[in-house]
């Protein structure tokens, strides 16, 4: 319907027509531009187009994508169940009894909007994509507040035209609906930008949950494989028990190659001071990082241990992003283990929705004694490295570094000082992105993304919702981008981390300019004076 | 005449105060909701065992308030192209608002003299203009600017010329009623209805008052909506009204949920 710059003006009204008609089809020639090297250098279109065959069955109306896989109705009568089932779902949203976890800020960001669109400018998405009006952040907001009014509220014909009741409830609606809330990253720059206090990106994510916790729809990716699978198995990654005592082992022989000796990793040590809990993501794609931790932590001399328990060894909690029940039935899990491990306290290794989740979110959760004494790795590396309890040599790290700040840390969770004290430490050619810190830009793969690749999503995480770290990376090493000089972005976030290799991987930027990426403390372990090969091998995986 | 006016205005006070406060008591009495706040800057968490340290930055939170309200700050920084008239129309409110308590102030306990009085008509024009002004330069912004029209619904375009008319009804009204004073004589055409007119108008914004957009400032800093960080202790009172809330029945109906049952009891399968 649209591209290119004759662009046509989206209304609201048109969510709820033409529902074999994509909203808008993105060229690349709408997209904000890339810096150099990578100016001009794009595909004609940033994600492919979706078989005919999908299209047949899949929805995919908002914008051609389908990140959620939402079946089309069969019948009139499916559709109509349907509708009836999403209305029957946002009652119980904006219910004290079905949604006291969330209805105070959720009802309090509907009424509180004064549609001045300082959000706008804040949403990477929006910007990246174009500013592509289906991204606004107010877009989702005003349908979803202009359905309540006429369908919810019912304030009669008179008021009802003052306030705009042009939408009209259909399956269409709700369909593009379910795909937009799966379009913000929930970084929720957007609130912090709002000088009302009005946060879409809750308004995002109470969507996903009327979704997921009255009609059962959620992506695969976060929902079946997601929490249901850690709930089962014990790890979103499928990882069992025997399986991560397996990969310990593997671990073990890493740390002795580089480190030139050999280290038992406490497991299921009774009592010790510290659970460290990791991403489980981290075991199966970036080993080096729990080894990192591990030799930090055993060199500075820590009472720690790892759990190889069902439910231990894994940080992370999808329903953090679109499901408070599955949210809560994880935090209360991974509480348990530490409590039968009579450990003091739980720290999260590098992985930011599970420091939000389980350290902040959760605490409305955890009463009693489950209210157990929870904390981020960053404060304790600050102090390991600060206080020289480890030897540390910054010449070791003496090239270019940059800091992407997972938005989990700063913006929603205040954590902001520690990883730059870190760095200023240990790595002499420390630039910032700009923004950074409480202002940054969310890695685009954020809230799931990161891990969500159904049909074409991935290519438009990839070219759009990434596309703003992207821009960042490249002009934070814009003086250094001669592919002799290794370059390093440091992303301290198991999802940040596959987020940002995917874009440093589909651009070639490795290959063509030596743009590589790790977490924070793979840095910290590779100045260590004491290591025998450097940590860090700079090979691309 | 007269009589019916006083009641309606003196009825409208009544009203704006209980509807205030039935609504702020609502919005305290909803649930307790999960630890969401976005964070300003450092918080606790970038401390080893946060639980063992004090935690009270209400002081912090209420400084910070207090500037955002007299100054718009976050208009300022994140749309500095609509503050200028937003805060024109604000400021002007703010001194409307003193300049009736200025007048209470010195009818009530204090003998008026001229120059004070001067200097009170001098402060009521000032505002005025700055509220007027700002009232014109939003209106012609909404209707003008792209962005800013988009969403906005037709009931709020009337909101404005609204309160336009009340600023210019009010500022007809005092001149007839202190015109005399000023020994203006074109005052002395004015119909003696300015005055009581004056009166139900004020009395219809303050029937509106309670469901504009100025009272979600209360909500937002005084109940701990977006800043506040306080986390949940063992035996607070945060921790008491959880608890009731993990008693409340589940209704969701998603497959994933049992039915029939508690929250508590759900969660912890």
């Amino acid at each position: 319907m649209t591209g290119g710059k004759a662009r046509k003006k989206i209304r609201l009204k048109d969510v709820c027509l033409n529902p074999d008609e994509p909203l808008v089809t993105i060229m690349v020639d709408d997209l904000m531009p890339l810096p150099s090297p990578l100016e001009g250098k794009e595909k004609k279109k940033p994600y492919p187009d979706l078989s005919e065959d999908k299209k047949k069955n899949y929805e995919c109306s908002l914008d051609g994508v389908s990140a959620i896989s939402l079946q089309k109705p069969k019948s009139k009568e499916e559709e109509k169940k349907l509708v009836r089932q999403f209305l029957e779902g946002l009652r119980k949203l904006l219910s004290e009894n079905d949604n006291w976890p969330f209805c105070q800020p959720l009802i309090q960001s509907l009424e509180s909007c004064v549609h001045c669109q300082t959000c706008s400018d804040a949403c990477p998405v929006y910007i990246s994509s174009g500013r592509q009006e289906i991204y606004r952040p107010t877009f989702k907001s005003e349908i979803l507040r202009r359905i309540i009014n006429k369908y919810i509220k019912k304030r009669g014909k008179f008021l009802s035209k003052l306030t705009d009741d042009d939408i009209d409830l259909n399956w269409p609606t709700i369909a593009r609906l379910a795909e937009l809330s799966y379009r913000c990253t929930l970084c929720r720059r957007c609130a912090q930008y709002c000088p009302l206090g009005s946060d879409n990106g809750l308004i995002g994510r109470e969507l996903r949950k009327l979704f997921s916790q009255e009609m059962g729809i959620a992506p695969k990716e976060l929902h079946d494989s997601g929490t249901i699978q850690q709930l089962k198995i014990g790890a979103s990654t499928g990882i069992s028990p025997p399986a991560f005592q397996g990969m310990i082992e593997f671990m073990e022989d890493e740390i002795e190659e580089k480190l030139g000796k050999r280290i038992k990793v406490p497991v299921d040590k009774e009592g010790a001071d510290i659970l460290l809990i990791h991403n489980s993501g981290e075991f199966m794609s970036w080993i080096e990082n729990p080894a990192a931790f591990a030799i930090i932590f055993e060199e500075a001399g820590l009472s720690w241990t790892l759990s190889s328990e069902i439910y231990g060894y894994e940080a992370t909690n999808y329903g953090t992003w679109y499901d408070d029940i599955q949210f809560a039935r994880i935090s209360i899990k991974q509480v348990e283990v530490a409590k039968r491990l009579k450990v003091k306290k739980i720290v999260m290794g590098e992985c930011g929705h599970a420091h939000k989740g389980l350290i902040v979110l959760a605490d409305r959760i955890l009463i009693d004694e489950m209210n157990f004494p929870r904390e981020s790795y960053l404060p304790l590396m600050e102090d390991i490295v600060l206080n020289n309890r480890i030897k540390l040599d910054p010449q070791k790290n003496d090239f270019p570094v940059t800091l992407h700040d997972p938005c989990n840390f700063v913006r929603l969770m205040g954590i902001v000082k520690p990883q730059r004290n870190i760095l200023k430490k240990i790595c002499p050619k420390f630039r910032e992105m700009e923004p950074h810190g409480l202002e940054n830009y969310c890695c685009g793969g954020g809230s799931g993304f990161a891990i969500m690749s159904s049909m074409n999503f991935k290519e438009w995480r990839e070219n759009i919702s990434s596309r703003m770290k992207l821009k960042q990376i490249l002009e934070a090493f814009k003086d250094v981008l001669d592919p002799e000089i290794k370059k390093y972005v440091c992303a301290p976030c198991s999802n940040c981390k596959g987020a940002i290799r995917d874009i440093l991987n589909s651009y070639d930027l490795w290959e063509t300019h030596s743009i590589y990426y790790g977490g924070l403390v793979e840095l910290i372990a590779n100045a260590m004076v004491d290591m025998k090969k450097p940590f860090i091998d700079w090979e691309w995986h | 005449m007269g009589a019916i006016i006083f009641f309606i205005f003196y009825g409208s006070i009544l009203f704006f105060i209980i509807t205030t406060v039935i609504r702020v008591k609502r919005f305290i009495n909803t649930p307790v909701h999960l630890h969401w706040e976005l964070y300003k800057g450092s918080s606790i968490y970038e401390q080893k065992e946060w639980w063992g340290k004090t935690h009270n930055t209400f002081g912090k939170k209420l400084w910070s308030m207090i500037l955002d309200i007299i100054s718009l700050r976050e208009f300022y920084h994140r749309n500095r192209r609509f503050w200028y008239f937003l805060y024109s129309f604000h400021l002007g409110v703010y001194l409307l608002i003193l300049w009736h308590a200025f007048f209470l102030f010195n009818t009530l306990v204090i003998q008026i003299v001229e120059s004070v009085f001067i200097w009170g008509v001098l402060w009521g024009h000032i505002t005025t203009g700055l509220t007027f002004f700002g009232i014109v330069g939003i209106f012609i912004k909404r209707v003008g600017d792209e962005d800013l029209k988009i969403y906005y619904p037709p009931i709020h375009y009337l909101k404005w010329p609204f309160l336009a008319f009340i600023l210019l009804e009010a500022f007809y009204s005092v001149h007839f009623y202190f015109g005399d004073i000023f020994e203006d004589l074109l005052l002395q055409f004015h119909p003696n209805i300015a005055t009581p007119a004056h009166l139900l108008f004020a009395s219809v914004l303050l029937i509106y008052l309670p469901y504009s957009h100025v009272f979600q400032l209360f909500f937002r800093y005084y109940h701990s909506l977006r800043w506040d960080d306080v986390p949940n202790m063992r035996g607070s009172n945060i921790e008491k009204r959880v608890k009731e809330h993990l008693e409340r029945p589940l209704t969701w109906s998603a497959p994933h949920i049992s039915k029939g049952k508690r929250w508590r009891e759900v969660v912890s399968e």
